[in-house]
């Protein structure tokens, strides 16, 4: 397995995918040009694992051991020893094309580029490097530590052996990798649309309330959570924008138009659980 | 007090151990309701489609096949999803055969309750229900009820649900009403990504599964209701609603046709 790991990006889903990384005995350089965000992000790998030798889950060695592993950078040609580099910036296609010109030019031709995207296409972030057919997909979920699944896309260009690598290392991770075509959503962000969509169609058709979906789900289909419940915990701007990028990227194909209930919740600040009120209130906010 | 609740519910559980019901419709879902109301001490008496003439063995040996409606029935059950003018012919049967009082409960997955009402002559007795194959055993189900519901219909509605262990939401009379509708569009896009070769049909039940927590994979669910269900819900509501959001992917009706997912490369 690989020794080093360059992780670009310190918010939620670089510093969780470090703190896996750190804990399957990989050596991680966290980037991130914002230091106070590095710093940040090592507290928050801490306290985490912290909790988990609080729960039994981890031993002070483990944790000690591997928190000296996860060593923060302010500088992106720190990162060329890496054999692959996991990029976990914020979702804009211009600064991730330019990120990876810069991370390809520090870079051997043999080390891995790999996007954590969730929906930008990795054919278009691919297409700002020389070699594309090392440039991949690999998409975590939050909570990074927790969440099993990693969505390994494949490229218009990427290479299979690009593919085996991502694959082995999601593995080593201990995580399911699944390979999938360079589509919008992939498959998780798309197969899901319609648990959202139709919920907000029903709502808006009144066939039945907020209240009454949700639990009609939860008892006669058996889900861990409400269509409503789950849009107020993601964030109705989140939710909404996921959507919208499906809606663009199928060029106005049906099943992914938007519903202007969302739309107006979000234009009024009703986020959900974050703002203290989406489909349902959340604590008393003045 | 609790000896005058305890006789009460004695008295209760044998007007229902006399209590008939009737259950005609498609397989597997006859046999579901059957074995389900028998559980809960009622006498059933079942029927399936023509094409589906006598399929299957009950666990229960109390449960009969009776091609003829018997006039002391208090609950007829209709599940009919796919051959809705087969549903028509049950209904029309039913309501002949059945005193006025007798209540029917019919499945308005692919056509409403009300529309279904409009064939009967009293059609006040019938309300709408959610009924798919993998949906019976849950613990909650949707009711529709329509314009022409009395009081006294649902207040029969609700006992009779109460009494095989279910509870009730209430929703408006639309095709596919809530569960049935989000389901078949959730394997309908797993369909859709399927025919574009996005992922292996097993990834995309596990990456829904441990992606976003979902009970199961759009494809063991599409598996456990049957794909010829789905197709129906999905045109069912495409003929409804006029959108075609509700267009089944072709894959999907072929796998419907053929019975088979796909074919091993």
């Amino acid at each position: 397995m690989i020794k080093h790991l360059g992780v670009v990006g310190a918010g939620t889903m670089g510093a969780g995918i470090a703190q896996v990384a750190a804990l399957s005995n990989i050596d991680v350089a966290l980037y991130d040009i914002n230091g106070t965000l590095l710093r940040q992000a090592l507290e928050r790998i801490k306290a985490d694992f912290k909790r988990g030798i609080e729960k039994g889950k981890l031993t002070q060695e483990q944790t000690t051991e591997a928190f000296s592993r996860i060593h923060p950078r302010t500088r992106l040609s720190d990162l060329s020893h890496a054999e692959i580099i996991l990029e976990a910036a914020i979702e804009d296609l211009r600064i991730k094309k330019d990120l990876f010109k810069h991370l390809e030019s520090d870079t051997k031709p043999s080390t891995l580029l790999a996007s954590n995207t969730s929906s930008l296409s990795i054919t278009a972030i691919a297409s700002a490097t020389q070699i594309p057919e090392r440039v991949i997909g690999m998409h975590f979920f939050n909570p990074a530590p927790i969440m099993k699944l990693v969505e390994v896309v494949q490229g218009q260009k990427t290479s299979q052996d690009a593919v085996q690598r991502a694959i082995d290392l999601a593995r080593h991770f201990g995580k399911t990798p699944v390979v999938v075509k360079d589509t919008p959503g992939f498959i998780v962000n798309r197969v899901a649309r319609p648990f959202y969509g139709e919920a907000l169609r029903l709502l808006g058709e009144n066939v039945a309330s907020v209240e009454e979906i949700d639990r009609i789900v939860k008892v006669e289909g058996g889900f861990a959570m409400g269509p409503f419940e789950l849009m107020d915990h993601i964030g109705l701007d989140v939710n909404l924008s996921a959507t919208q990028s499906m809606y663009d990227q199928f060029f106005g194909e049906p099943r992914y138009r938007p519903h202007p209930i969302q739309k107006r919740m979000v234009e009024s600040g009703m986020l959900g659980k974050k703002s203290g009120q989406g489909f349902y209130k959340y604590a008393e906010e003045k | 007090m609790a000896k005058t609740k305890k006789r009460t519910r004695q008295i209760r559980e044998r007007e229902q151990a006399k209590a008939k019901v009737y259950v005609i419709g498609e397989s597997p879902m006859v046999e579901e309701y059957a074995e389900l109301c028998s559980r809960h001490g009622y006498g059933v008496l079942v029927d399936w489609n023509e094409q589906q003439k006598g399929t299957t063995s009950f666990e229960t040996a109390a449960i009969k096949r009776s091609r003829s409606v018997p006039p002391d029935t208090s609950v007829a059950v209709e599940l009919t999803n796919i051959d809705v003018e087969q549903k028509r012919t049950n209904l029309e049967r039913l309501d002949k055969a059945l005193p006025p009082t007798a209540a029917i409960l019919s499945s308005s997955v692919t056509v409403t309750a009300t529309e279904q009402s409009s064939w009967i002559r009293y059609r006040n007795r019938l309300v709408g229900i959610s009924a798919l194959p993998a949906l019976i055993e849950r613990p909650l189900v949707e009711v529709a009820p329509t314009v022409f519901s009395p009081k006294e219909t649902l207040e029969v509605v609700r006992r009779f649900f109460q009494s095989i262990g279910k509870e009730l939401a209430f929703v408006q009379d639309r095709v596919g009403l809530v569960l049935p509708r989000i389901l078949c569009q959730i394997i309908n896009e797993a369909s859709f990504a399927l025919q574009e070769e996005v992922a292996l049909p097993q990834d995309l039940d596990t990456a829904m599964k441990l992606g976003t927590n979902y009970p199961f994979g759009p494809i063991e669910w599409a598996d456990r209701i049957g794909l010829k269900q789905v197709v129906a819900v999905l045109s069912a509501l495409e003929r409804d609603l006029q959108e075609d959001r509700y267009r089944s992917s072709p894959l999907l009706r072929q796998i419907a046709q053929s019975g088979v997912w796909w074919k091993q490369a």
